[in-house]
């Protein structure tokens, strides 16, 4: 099992007031399993957030995916950013799209960028004729490369051959790919299929068919782009003159009169009322149904027997699964697989996806809070305004004590990172909060003293108020401290710190932990310590009790986080701190507040 | 017919004030005077307000996948299925590092019930809901979807949402209030899936047989209108459970063994959701339609069907059934196994789920029909004309419509049930003997002809069919109606194509999705639309009755016209077929 690694969660407030409004309400998700302690619906003015709701995994988000809007002083999660595209490209070939092609041609790469649809990885295409020679690689690709093309997965060995596909050229895979079905047969385009009808040996060969077969059961079978487009030229025709044939109304097309509407419009002004309900059939007649397949048309072919005895033959190994069968894209040119490829042999290459470089806009002040470079070669950020260069961030680290303090004489269990916590015995945990901004900030925490879920474990925060200096310059900081006393003693302990209003540091030398006291405390972080009971994981399975679910053994502790600070009225750039220090302006309050989620560590099963 | 060109005005203030409720003709709207009720032709009002200035969305809703992409396009672009690895937080990468330990995770949550649960979007059972949740789940899944697969940013375009028409509202409201918050659309159309369904096979009207995830559901649709529906919880979440049961069967005994035996869950399961799907989607088939001599017997289930099918006959030589054994590799179970069991066992699941055929029709309550007699009673509660129209316009849709033979199966049986019974409601021992009676049967037949009901075996269907029925009953259908001059002049520009109706016959459309697509492309007005502004004001609540507004709404006619037309101007809206009637 992977040691654990602790972790922070950071709750976009935009998530807020939904959240906490909509699944206080009785219909509590999936909890099968009524909670007895959670049964208030009353008290929802101190109701804390739950990490363990299901819906807190859609508000929930790493600090590294927040982004920070500076007018709003507000933190932006991806659900509430605006975004606008600034680059469409292909993550294979990195070649660039321009938006008017992913109209026309799809959201897939169309040159020849494809995946294996057995293993997703890239595929390449190879010259069926020369053998894939470790000496011949050096040699440059010179008359050798000639024969029928196929395309290769250098992963899992997989070819187009092994459906049947070979391509003429080794470039435009994309277009060639469009014409071939599995295993070779060539597929005709939508224009082929018009010349084809006009041709008059195609029309007496159907002809024939047709009258071979009863006339009305005769129907070509056309694959799902063809009978999308024969629909739809049916429907526009039908919309357009449904009897241009028998009056003259199509003369008047361009004015609208041989739309059905005003047609039976017309017609209501010459039949009145007069016409009986039987009559109303009639109206069918203004828009027929299609009845052939030229019109898009397809009777079922239910009879699937060839494709249970292949199912036999070819058994599991044959089939695609459904993770597979998942990356396929509509394949458009084959005839009703009702709905997807079932074999291995009807899958087809993949072309790549497209993908954007996106920037994004607060949604509020519609200013931009991230631009990326527009060229695709570059993965700089013109703009980026992430949330970790504006509210603390939140460092986890388990405290050993060494066993010198009495009442915390616990075993040094907790000491290895990652290892279990044990239940029911006092475990401590070091939160060290950085504070990015340059000014100096002051931090309230607040956390429910019982964690919430089934098993509660005890909380305790024993600094809940402190507050951490400025991100000022490295060098002020080390010129100031060389001038002081003793500059280790003060990073490591505290001990003899006066700058801060929430409490002088740690006491002394002895790892004493103390009530309302900071641990350690630096230039621009603070460390404090949070004392926490983890519960017993012990299952009364004999009362009903259901066995833990996935991830229910890890200690999370919902923090309400709280951080204040003063910074220049109107000031953009709250980075401009020295300018803001020096004049001595009107000040602003400001102050962000949202909730967190520490998961700690895991407690041993029992 | 001469019309200045100026006329256009004219007749669209004409066309506003019918539309306003209470209008003429409203109440018998198959009378002659509601014919015009159809949307505006879109030239006779202005272009440019009218058209689309970007593309609009089609967003599909399904149990458990999400399909979306542009209106006109042949297929979605995008198909995006709900799983428990999409539900975790953002940056949990849990989903990459598979353990061993991981794969044993899913008993856990078997055991709170949620087997499968977590792939899907919703329940039908709104009591125990998280209304909350399932926007979340909605919003997340549209965002991937618009995301990887759109590549669209997040500027407000129109959307067409495809609903199953039995969507409770709640869910509706749910997902109508995510997309009108998150994604801002001006307005949303609401379009039945059926109907969808039914555009995108070229009818007007079907019988769309929608064997669905959690059920399935069997509507009739007439003249772009759904008529009836009737449903059954026969879907592919029974499949599934039935295919865990059939491998579970043959687990060795070992795998059985649970550690808690206390357990007084519902059911227990061996193998993961995720592997039963799996095997359901690639393995699972259903055998054709046995002799009904072997089905007669009530211990049909066991037994290997010797006697074949005519059809299938030489498709299936007798040697191979025999030998064909499958193996399939198995790993969540608690220890990793090859499964090897005879092919025939893959079809059990499908014959249980389905069929179940070795009970009596009558041992079946009215929610867990078999499919077959599902169809057969949709069909046979169909006023006359409509049935003929619907029964030679099936449509199979729905995931589990690709389950090999199932289809087939369906039909088979349909069509067995409609050539032993015909079209009487009524049957059973006493009107088997009734028709062996050949004294009692003129008298029979003449009650039911007199009969209020008026649907008895009537003989539209194949002459094949209605062997039994004597020179009286042809006659009735085969008179020569007489000749109206008035129709006469009406039918003229009508298609004189005679339309196929009486035989059963399955068709194929290209779904749901491609239906909206098509409807939305030739600009057909939705069942509903709804405003953003209002339905943020007012919410569900705050439509009207779908009746009391518009019949115009509710029509399906393909006219050109707006797509959101009525909406725009404020007037009273409707939830369509959703709304509370």
């Amino acid at each position: 099992m992977a040691a654990f690694v602790p972790y922070t969660y950071f709750q976009c407030p935009c998530s807020d007031s939904s959240t906490l409004a909509q699944s206080s309400g009785s219909n509590s998700p999936s909890s099968a399993h009524p909670d007895p302690d959670d049964g208030g619906i009353d008290d929802d003015s101190d109701r804390a957030f739950d990490p363990r709701a299901p819906r807190s995994n859609y508000s929930l988000y790493p600090l590294e995916y927040l982004l920070y809007c500076e007018d709003c002083h507000q933190i932006r999660c991806p659900r509430c950013v605006a975004e606008e595209i600034v680059t469409y490209y292909c993550p294979n070939c990195l070649f660039e799209v321009p938006s008017s092609n992913l109209k026309s041609e799809g959201n897939r790469c169309t040159r020849s960028c494809f995946q294996c649809p057995i293993c997703i990885g890239p595929l390449a295409v190879t010259s069926i004729e020369t053998k894939p020679d470790p000496n011949l690689l050096a040699a440059p690709d010179s008359a050798s490369h000639s024969g029928p093309y196929a395309l290769t997965c250098s992963y899992c060995n997989w070819t187009s051959t092994e459906v049947g596909i070979k391509f003429e050229k080794p470039n435009s895979i994309h277009a060639q790919l469009a014409k071939l079905r599995n295993g070779g047969t060539s597929r005709l385009t939508a224009k082929e299929r018009k010349e084809r009808r006009k041709d008059p040996a195609y029309t007496s060969q159907r002809a024939a068919a047709g009258s071979e077969r009863e006339s009305s059961d005769w129907q070509e079978d056309l694959d799902l782009e063809t009978q999308f487009a024969n629909l739809k030229l049916f429907y526009q025709s039908q919309l357009a003159d449904p009897n241009s044939a028998d009056h003259g109304l199509s003369s008047l097309g361009d004015l609208g009169f041989s739309s059905p509407s005003s047609l039976s419009r017309i017609m209501s002004i010459y039949t009145g009322g007069s016409l009986h309900d039987k009559k109303a059939k009639s109206r069918v007649g203004a828009m027929r149904e299609a009845l052939e397949s030229d019109e898009g048309l397809q009777l079922a072919d239910l009879d699937e027997s060839a494709a249970i005895s292949r199912l036999r033959q070819e058994g599991y190994d044959g089939t695609a699964s459904t993770e597979q069968l998942l990356e396929q894209p509509p394949n458009l040119g084959e005839e009703h697989l009702h709905g997807r490829a079932r074999f291995t042999a009807e899958l087809r290459p993949i072309p790549y996806l497209l993908r954007t470089k996106r920037s994004k806009r607060c949604p509020v002040c519609r200013h931009i809070i991230s631009k990326p470079e527009a060229k695709m070669q570059t993965t700089r950020f013109r703009i980026r305004l992430v949330a970790g260069s504006y509210i603390p961030s939140i460092a986890i680290r388990p405290l050993s004590l060494s066993g010198a303090g009495g009442s915390f004489s616990s075993s040094s269990t907790t000491t290895v990172p990652g290892a279990p916590l044990e239940p029911l015995k006092p475990a401590h945990f070091l939160l060290t909060f950085k504070n990015p901004i340059f000014e100096t900030v002051k931090v309230t925490l607040g956390t429910p003293a019982r964690t919430p879920g089934r098993f509660a474990s005890k909380v305790t925060v024993l600094c809940p108020v402190f507050e951490i200096g400025a991100n000022t310059d490295v060098w002020d900081e080390a010129l100031k401290d060389s001038s002081g006393s003793d500059r280790d003693g003060r990073r490591r302990r505290g001990k003899g710190d006066e700058g801060g209003g929430g409490g002088s540091g740690g006491g002394g030398l002895t790892n004493q932990i103390e009530v309302g006291k900071i641990w350690e405390r630096g230039r621009n972080w603070v460390s404090i310590v949070v004392e926490v009971m983890p519960a017993s994981l012990h299952l009364r399975e004999d009362e009903g009790d259901l066995p833990l679910r996935e991830e229910e053994d890890v200690l999370e502790i919902p923090m309400f986080v709280r951080v204040e600070w003063e910074a220049d009225v109107g000031g953009d750039e709250v980075g401009s701190a020295a300018h803001g220090r020096d004049s001595k302006e009107a000040r602003e309050k400001r102050e962000l507040a949202y909730w967190c989620v520490l998961g700690l560590g895991k407690i041993r099963r029992s | 017919m001469a019309q200045s060109p100026g006329a256009p005005l004219p007749h669209r203030s004409v066309a506003n004030i019918r539309s306003t409720p209470g209008g003429a003709g409203h109440h018998h709207q198959t009378g002659g005077p509601s014919t015009p009720l159809r949307p505006i032709p879109s030239n006779f009002g202005s272009p440019s307000g009218l058209r689309a200035d970007d593309e609009i969305i089609i967003v599909e809703f399904g149990t458990r996948k999400l399909q979306v992409g542009f209106s006109g396009d042949p297929a979605p672009r995008g198909c995006v299925w709900f799983n428990p690895d999409q539900q975790r937080r953002v940056g949990d990468f849990r989903k990459w590092q598979r353990t061993d330990h991981q794969d044993q995770e899913w008993k856990s949550a078997a055991a709170w019930g949620l087997w499968g649960r977590d792939h899907e979007l919703w329940q039908a059972d709104v009591r125990a809901v998280d209304l909350g949740l399932v926007g979340d789940k909605i919003e997340r899944t549209l965002r991937e979807a618009f995301t990887k697969y759109m590549l669209i940013d997040s500027r407000p375009r129109r959307m067409v949402c495809v609903l199953p028409s039995g969507l409770p509202i709640p869910h509706l409201s749910a997902a109508l209030d995510t997309i009108f918050s998150r994604f801002q659309p001006p307005t949303i159309s609401l379009l039945s899936s059926p109907l969808a369904v039914a555009v995108g096979a070229g009818v007007r009207s079907a019988l769309v047989v929608d064997l669905g995830w959690s059920e399935t559901v069997v509507t009739s649709v007439y003249e772009y209108r759904e008529v009836g529906s009737r449903r059954s919880v026969r879907g592919g979440r029974m499949l599934v459970e039935r295919t865990h049961d059939t491998l579970s069967k043959h687990l060795p005994e070992r795998e059985k063994e649970t550690g808690n035996d206390a357990a007084d869950g519902p059911r227990q399961y061996f193998l993961s959701f995720e592997e039963c799907n799996d095997i359901a989607t690639r393995l699972v088939w259903c055998k054709p339609r046995t002799d009904p001599s072997a089905a007669a017997q009530p211990s049909s289930e066991g037994l290997p069907t010797v006697h074949e099918q005519d059809e299938a006959e030489s498709q299936y030589p007798s040697a191979p059934r025999e030998t064909g054994t499958i193996r399939i590799p198995l790993k969540s179970c608690q220890s990793p196994l090859t499964l090897e069991l005879p092919f025939d066992a893959l079809a059990e699941p499908c014959e249980s789920a389905f069929f179940e055929s070795q009970y009596l029709h009558s041992s079946f309550d009215d929610h867990e029909l078999p499919l077959h007699l599902l169809v057969y009673r949709s069909l046979l509660q169909l006023p006359l004309d409509v049935r003929a129209i619907c029964m030679s316009r099936i449509i199979f849709t729905g995931g589990c419509s690709s389950v090999l033979g199932l289809r087939k199966r369906i039909f088979d049986e349909v069509a067995h049930l409609v050539r032993e019974r015909g079209w009487d409601p009524v049957h059973g021992v006493k009107v088997d003997q009734l028709r062996a009676n050949p004294k009692l049967k003129r008298k029979g037949a003449r009650q039911a002809n007199d009969g209020p009901t008026g649907v008895s075996s009537s003989s539209f269907s194949q002459p094949g069919g209605s062997e039994g029925e004597d020179g009286v009953w042809h006659d009735a259908a085969n008179t020569v109606p007489e000749v109206d001059p008035v129709e006469e002049q009406l039918k003229r520009g009508a298609d004189k194509r005679p339309r196929v109706q009486g035989e059963l016959r399955a068709i194929e459309s290209l779904g749901a999705w491609s239906g909206a697509s098509l409807a939305t492309h030739l600009k057909a007005p939705a069942i509903a639309a709804v405003d953003r502004e209002i339905w943020l004001q007012h919410g569900a609540a705050g439509a009207s009755r779908a009746s009391d507004v518009d019949h115009k709404t509710q029509r399906q006619s393909l006219g050109p016209g707006g797509l959101m037309r009525g909406s725009a101007a404020g007037s009273a809206w409707t939830l369509g077929i959703w709304g509370v009637n």
